[in-house]
């Protein structure tokens, strides 16, 4: 297959960057007004998170007392880049890619394993205390889903016999994933909202911590953060769709109008997810990620490869 | 990977980055910027590994460290009784001989690279690198290799197990007691 040429294949993921992360401002906040007794408005829904997003461009940059700048200023670039890289790899058609390298799953595990280098920077570097405790918490929560968010993709590589996404999408057109190994689905949306550290695992950056990492943020360097971790959750959201519910395979719609369908509906269910549930405290996220989702991953796994012998 | 000149541009940035960072991680002053130092090192070599056409070693090698750098900075934390890991002090003891050292292996390392006379003979890149390098690595022991490799992964775990919960001064998730001064109450428990 062709690579899309590098200046377009760069605008098309930056494009889907953007209008993922604004989709996710509005359906947040549609979702929450839905869920909770209040009324739907445009001016709320649809214009509120541009609305949000002006104030904090032109909010007075704070800072804290012997800070690490570089790093601080690092964190939000490293982790809008890593979701760039994460959505690169996802291809929306047979034809359609930004880039599609043979070990498209191993650039994208990277991606998710840096994550925790973004966020345990972001915790660390302003020399304060509640974004510290967020650090270490993220550093406990990673630690913990790395093996079963990787053992649950790594399964979806199996009947393709490939780490490239496009054959691993290509693999599907007889029976999707989700059919295939049942438990591979849930097991990574459960890790994959830890990934994106979003809804019920929102841990590093939990208002019990009074905004954990991202307490001392402000202006611009808020804004960004708010925005990559929003692009993470499109990168997983849309992985999701193509390891999983069989990517561009669907009936009279041409493949990429089914992508971005099934992308959306993960979106969704994670964003509903993240209304509706409480958070978990990190001690029982630890218990549960060792004790419950590993050993289902593998059985996911071992189950996944026996019925290929 | 061939490739005209932005290549080699990439390939100059990843080295220069590699040894600056590199050399870095000895001249910071905190633990956990050493750390992201050695990690951004290792991360440019990763990138040399993927433009020499070995992909999937240069990836996992990124992608290893990443975990690798941040457990290494927590240890390092814990075990050096410095909160956070903020406070500011010295990365290396024994400044001559670790700089002697240091200078002895480069040289010994970097000598071959000057001395040796490569043949020139340039191989058409491989289809399935990552395919062939699993047969050049694994080939027939495969299923050795996969036991190893659970068992390795339930010793993690059982580490894991062990370290968590239940420890000495009661159970992590409850909080942890300080020991009893008093001889009694401490033979009592």
């Amino acid at each position: 297959m062709d690579y899309a040429s590098p200046p377009i294949a760069l605008i098309a993921v930056g494009l889907a960057m953007a209008a993922g992360v604004y989709l996710i401002a509005v359906l947040d906040r549609s979702i929450a007004v839905l869920v909770g007794a209040g009324r739907w408005t445009w001016r709320g829904a649809i214009v509120g998170p541009i609305r949000s997003a002006a104030l904090l461009l032109v909010q007075r940059r704070r800072t804290t007392e012997r800070p690490d700048s570089p790093g601080w200023t690092l964190a939000p670039a490293l982790l809008t880049g890593l979701a760039a890289v994460a959505l690169a790899m996802v291809p929306i058609g047979p034809d359609m890619a930004a880039a599609d390298p043979s070990t498209g799953f191993v650039v994208f595990s990277a991606a998710i394993v840096f994550v925790m280098i973004a966020v345990f920077l972001h915790g660390w570097s302003p020399n304060s205390a509640l974004a510290m405790h967020g650090a270490y918490r993220f550093g406990a929560q990673a630690l913990s889903f790395q093996i079963p968010f990787l053992l649950a993709m790594l399964a979806t590589a199996l009947p393709a016999e490939s780490l490239s996404i496009v054959d691993i999408v290509d693999a599907q057109e007889p029976l999707w994933n989700v059919v295939r190994q049942p438990l591979g689905l849930p097991l990574y949306l459960v890790v994959g909202v830890a990934v994106s550290f979003w809804g019920p695992l929102n841990l590093p950056d939990a208002s019990d911590l009074a905004g954990g990492t991202s307490v001392e943020d402000s202006g611009v360097a808020r804004l960004l953060w708010k925005s990559a971790r929003a692009a993470m959750l499109v990168a997983v959201a849309a992985m999701g769709a193509a390891g999983f519910l069989g990517g561009w395979w669907g009936p009279w719609l041409p493949g990429p109008v089914w992508m971005v369908i099934k992308a959306v509906a993960l979106l969704t269910l994670l964003l509903v997810a993240g209304h509706l549930l409480p958070r978990v405290r990190i001690q029982r996220f630890v218990v549960i990620a060792w004790v419950i989702l590993i050993p289902l991953a593998l059985v996911n796994i071992f189950v996944s490869g026996a019925l290929l012998l | 990977m061939s490739g005209g000149l932005l290549v080699d541009v990439i390939f100059w940035l990843f080295a220069a980055g590699a040894l600056v960072t590199g050399y870095r991680v000895f001249r910071t002053d905190s633990m956990v910027r050493a750390a992201f130092y050695l990690l951004a090192s290792f991360a440019a070599v990763g990138g040399i590994l993927v433009l020499l056409g070995a992909e999937f070693v240069g990836m996992v090698l990124i992608l290893m460290m990443a975990g690798e750098m941040l457990i290494m900075a927590i240890v390092m934390v814990m075990y050096m009784m410095n909160p956070a890991g903020l406070n500011p002090m010295w990365m290396v003891h024994q400044h001559r001989v670790a700089v002697a050292a240091g200078v002895l292996a480069f040289a010994v390392l970097a000598a071959p690279v000057l001395l040796v006379d490569f043949p020139d003979r340039p191989n058409p890149a491989p289809e399935e690198a990552t395919a062939q390098l699993g047969e050049e690595l694994l080939g027939d022991s495969m299923l050795v290799f996969q036991t190893a490799g659970v068992g390795l992964l339930s010793t993690m775990i059982g580490v894991v197990v062990l370290a968590s919960r239940r420890g000495r001064y009661g159970e992590a998730d409850e909080g942890s007691s300080e020991p009893s001064l008093e001889l009694q109450d401490a033979e009592s428990r």
